[in-house]
This record gives C-alpha cells, structure tokens and sequence, in this order.
C-alpha cells in the first residue's frame, strides 16, 4: 500500500549534505562470460581518501567505472554524492571529477586551452573557465608548459594536467584510476602530493592502484581481488589483522622451505621476494627455524606487515606481480582469516 | 547552451591549430576544381556553360559531403584514443553534445566549400545577388544534413578501421545516386526511384536550383526532406551518446 511521502524526510535519502561520498550495494559487472565484480559493497565518507588496493585485471576500472558514471552495473545500485549513478548520472557528473588510467587531452591543443575548455564543458563562464585554469595552471606549477602543446609534455607534466583537469570544476570528489601508471618516484610523490592537498581542503578522494605504497596515506582501503572486495580497513587496522609480525626468508628453494614450515604447524606463504611467515614473535622463532631449516637461507628479514604481506595472506598471490601462482585454496574465499 | 558552445568551440580550436588539416581543407577545392575542369573538358556536347551550371552544385556537393564526413570520422577516433571520454562525462546535455557536433562538422565542411564559392566570380557563373544567397542557404542545410549523417553513423563506432569502410560503403552510393555529377535521365526507372530516398540528391537540387534557376524537385520538399533527415539523425546521435552503458 503506497503512502503518501514521509513528511519528515522530503528529500528522501538523496541530496543534502550527507555523511556519505559513494555507497555502492552488492554491485555485479558482467562483460559476456567474464564476471568482473562479484559482489562489491562499501561505503566512501565525505573528505575520505579512500584506496582501492588490487593487482591487474582485480576489477579496479571496472569498479571504477560504475561509480564515476562511466559504465552501467549488471546488478546492484551505486549512490555518489546523494545520487543514483544510473538513473541521476548527470547530477553526479557535474561534482566530480575524473582522472582516467589511459590520457585523455587533446594533444594538439595547448595546456591552457585544455584546462580553459574543459572548464567550459562544466559550464563555467568563459571569464570563469579562464580565471580557474590560470589558478590552477599556477598551484600545480603548470605555468611554464601553458602554451606548449599537450602531446609534447613529458608523461609526469601530462598527468599532472589531467589532474588539473579534473579539478577544473572544483569537483566535491575526485577519481583518479591508476593515475601515476607509468611514472618515476618523483612525479608520483608530487602527483600524490597534490592530491592529498585537494584532500585535505575537505575533497573527497576515490582513488585505484596496485602500488601498496600509493594505497598507504589513504584513510582506508579496500583490498579487491578478483571481483572481491577481501578486506576494507584503515592501512593500520589491515596490517594489525595479520596479528603479529612478518618473518621473510629468502632461501634456495622456497616451495621446499615452504613445505617443511608447513609440517612444522606454520602457515607460510610463496611470494616473489621468498617464503613468508606470519607468527606473532618472529625474533623468537627465527633460531630455530634458521638452525633447523632443510635448505640453505640466503637472506631472512623481520618486518612489521605491509600492504603486502597483507594481501598475499589473504590471497597467496604478490601484489605487484600477477604472475605468482595462486596458492590453492578450500571452496570458501579467503575471508578474514585473523 | 554553454556546453553547445563548448563542444562548437573544442572541434573549431581543433581545426585551427592543426595547420595539416586546415591547409588540406583549403587546398582540397582545387583538386575539385581540377574534377570540375576534367568534366568540363570531356562534355563539350551538353555545351560548356551549361555544364559549368550542372555541374558545379554537385562538386559543392561532394565536398560538402567528404568533408563532414571526414569531421565526424575525428568523433570515433577521439573515442578511441579516449578523449571522447572526457567529454562525454562532463555535464552537458547529450542533445547538445549531438547537436554541437552536427554544427561544428557542418563548420568545418563549410571551409572548403566556400573556398570554392569565392571562385564564384573567376569561373563566371553569372549569378544574381539572390541566387547567390539562395546558395549559400542551400550550402549550410547540405553541410548541417551531412554532418548530421556523419555524426549519427560515427558515434555508433569504436574503431577508425572499421569506420572509413562502412562509411565509403555508404557514401559513394549515396554519391553516385545523387546525380551530382552526372544526370540520372539515362539511369534504370529503379535507380531513379532509389534516388528519392537520397538525401544527397536533395541537397544537390537544392544548390543546382540556386544556380540554374530549375529544380527538379520542389525547393520546399527538399528542404522540408533535409530538415528531416537533420532532425532525425541528431535525435539518434542524441541517442547514442546518452545510452551511456559504456563510455
Ligand atoms: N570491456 C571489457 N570486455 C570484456 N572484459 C573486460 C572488459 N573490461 C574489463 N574486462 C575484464 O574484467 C576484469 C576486470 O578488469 P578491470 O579493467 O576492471 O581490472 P583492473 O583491476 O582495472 O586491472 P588493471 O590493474 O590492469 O587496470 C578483467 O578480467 C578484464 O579482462
Ligand atoms: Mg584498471
């Protein structure tokens, strides 16, 4: 029986300036055959940088996609900002702003003209659009490469004018998808930097990588894997779920070691930089298992847990190399296991 | 209105520094013209002045048609290389991003062919003030039907392989029907039907009646039939860009 409208709540739970930047609801994404998201929940928080953490073909533009408006969901519903990312896209698009994984300027035309038309396209007035991208042109030290054509930027500059794009409309959240791919350290710590500037002047940040390190200053993260969100916790609150610290073996037969630690009752993991060891004192286990250990130790390490060591506990593959193979695991996911 | 303005001003920007493509765009009119000599040459029998009439619409028309075709080609390769991207997420009405398209294709086929409309006076056409603006009506609703083809065939494709194929397969059919070039008096009963549903043909009348003063269809079902096919094919376009399932 449909009631009238409550009379309490007339804008219903969309618009005003609510708590939440994006809540997606049991999101799918079919491409044919390839169910790229399986599943996806989670729930951004105004002025959050929020990380999704995950290695190539996790599911991360797909995702990505789907709440920057980009990409319809097969299943389940995505709110960004107070509004439906299908049915109220042009709502969403006008107060966000995008910086795709693959280029997306003009080449041809200059970096002004880029970041002047850009600003016309979100409806700025023209002496608005032009103020905006001087503004900008100057706080992301642009100012030198203005006229110079786009194409002709060096890959660090051109990401750093995507960026300038995206902000054009002083947008209340930003997308950026793998935005540093391809980048020397330099102009990923400057990129990054600029972004946490946007940040921390109340921005939202929705940012995907599969560098642990670019995850790390995020207020959260979500690990996702294979369509799967695994985890989605502060960088502290993930690191403290592997309970206890991280022992790395560099050895001469890892698969070896891997199994003799594994008959001894520990629960160790292949990755590529050696057999990994999660126990809660690795100072007090490291003697013997060295002393004992059936095959030669090239180098062993004592760490606190990184992303890392996270994600390869919770998957059994590395982060940043795909190539690992994937250790066999029971019919259920890996949940949290700690 | 202001995004109209933007996606207009983004493709006229485009044109203007990419010195190749505006120098080819100015130039192109002289390979027509050399066309238009050719013909000229060849058809001493329908008298040269006459022909000079008949045929010079159609070139307008032929490059009027390549080259708004050619503009709507940049659509599918700026989606390519994922510009297209950036645009068609910004805020503007997709009937704009449509329409806005449709005109600046229609801008820029309009270059070459005034460029050939100044050769007006050289080639001796003789034509009234009148007639004269009566062309260059006629020229823009041609460029506008045009580029309107152009735009609601390119926005449905993601490859600039596949795109110039199906679009040569379309186009010099929709060409050779138009009678052009040539009259179609001699041309099978079928074919000649086959030419009514050729917006082509239309536009070419339309300028041909400017200049010789005879249509063969009446100027205000042509421009009724091309205003359609306008419409019609910037209300596809419209929705194709707003379907949206995959940017
Ligand atoms: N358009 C598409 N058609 C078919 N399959 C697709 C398409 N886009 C993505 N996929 C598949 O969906 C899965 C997820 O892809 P997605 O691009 O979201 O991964 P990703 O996490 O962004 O990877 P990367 O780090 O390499 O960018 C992959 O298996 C991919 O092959
Ligand atoms: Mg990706």
């Amino acid at each position: 029986m449909p009631g009238p409208a409550d009379p309490q709540d007339p804008r219903g739970d969309s618009g005003g300036p609510g708590e939440i930047a994006i809540e997606a609801r049991s999101l799918h994404k079919r491409y044919g055959a390839v169910h790229a998201l399986r599943g996806i929940d989670l729930v951004v928080r105004r002025g959050e940088m929020f990380a999704l953490l995950g290695p190539n073909g996790a599911g991360k533009t797909t995702l990505f996609s789907i709440l920057a408006t980009l990409l319809r969901p097969s299943e389940g519903e995505a709110r960004v900002l107070g509004h439906d990312t299908v049915r109220e896209r042009a709502r969403v698009r006008e107060r966000i702003g995008i910086v795709f994984q693959e280029p997306a300027l003009e080449g041809k035309l200059s970096v002004r003209d880029n970041l002047y038309l850009m600003g016309l396209f979100y409806r700025l007035s023209s002496r608005a659009a032009k103020a905006r991208s001087e503004e900008l042109l100057h706080t992301l030290g642009l100012e030198e490469v203005a006229e110079r054509e786009a194409q002709k930027l060096s890959g660090g500059q051109k990401r750093r004018v995507e960026l300038a794009r995206a902000l054009v409309a002083s947008p209340d959240l930003l997308f950026l998808d793998e935005a540093t791919l391809g980048l020397d350290v330099d102009a990923r710590r400057q990129f990054w930097g600029e972004a946490r500037r946007y940040s921390q002047r109340g921005g939202t940040v929705f940012l995907t990588t599969h560098y642990m390190d670019e995850a790390e200053p995020a207020d959260r993260i979500a690990l996702i894997d294979h369509g799967r969100i695994l985890a989605l916790d502060t960088p502290q609150a993930l690191k403290n779920r592997i309970g206890g610290g991280v022992l790395l073996l560099a050895t001469a037969d890892d698969a070896r070691a891997a199994a003799w630690l594994h008959e001894r009752g520990f629960e160790p993991e292949v990755g590529a930089r050696g057999v990994l060891l999660v126990v809660p004192e690795p100072a007090a286990v490291l003697p013997e298992v060295l002393a004992q250990l059936p095959v030669r130790t090239h180098r062993a390490e004592i760490h606190e847990p990184s992303l890392e060591d996270v994600f390869l506990k919770l998957t059994g593959r590395a982060l940043e190399d795909g190539q690992a193979a994937p250790r066999v695991r029971g019919a259920s996911g890996p949940g949290a296991a700690q | 209105m202001r995004g109209l303005i933007a996606v207009i001003l983004l493709d006229l920007k485009r044109l203007w520094v990419d010195r190749v493509r505006l120098a080819t765009s100015l130039i192109q009119p002289l390979l027509y013209l050399f066309v238009l000599g050719s013909g000229l040459g060849a058809s001493s029998v329908m008298g040269g002045r006459g022909y000079l009439h008949y045929i010079f619409p159609g070139v307008l028309g032929l490059s009027l048609l390549f080259s708004s075709v050619f503009a709507a080609m940049l659509i599918v390769f700026d989606r390519q290389i994922g510009f297209l991207k950036a645009v068609l997420v910004a805020p503007v009405p997709r009937v704009s991003i449509a329409l806005g398209k449709v005109l600046s294709g229609a801008l820029q086929a309009l270059v070459p062919a005034t460029v050939l409309l100044l050769l007006v006076p050289v080639l001796g056409l003789g034509l009234s003030p009148l007639r004269f603006v009566e062309l260059i009506a006629s020229m823009w609703l041609a460029a506008l039907t045009f580029s309107a083809l152009g735009v609601a065939t390119a926005a449905r494709f993601r490859s600039t392989t596949v795109f110039p194929i199906i679009g040569n397969a379309v186009l010099l059919p929709l060409f050779f029907l138009s009678g052009a070039l040539y009259p179609l008096d001699r041309a099978p009963p079928w074919l000649r039907a086959l030419a009514h549903a050729d917006p082509v043909a239309y536009a070419v009348d339309l300028m041909r009646g400017a200049v010789i003063g005879r249509y063969a269809y009446p100027p205000v079902l042509s421009i009724c039939v091309l205003t359609a096919f306008v419409v019609v094919l910037t209300w596809l376009a419209t929705r194709v860009f707003a379907a949206g399932d995959n940017l």
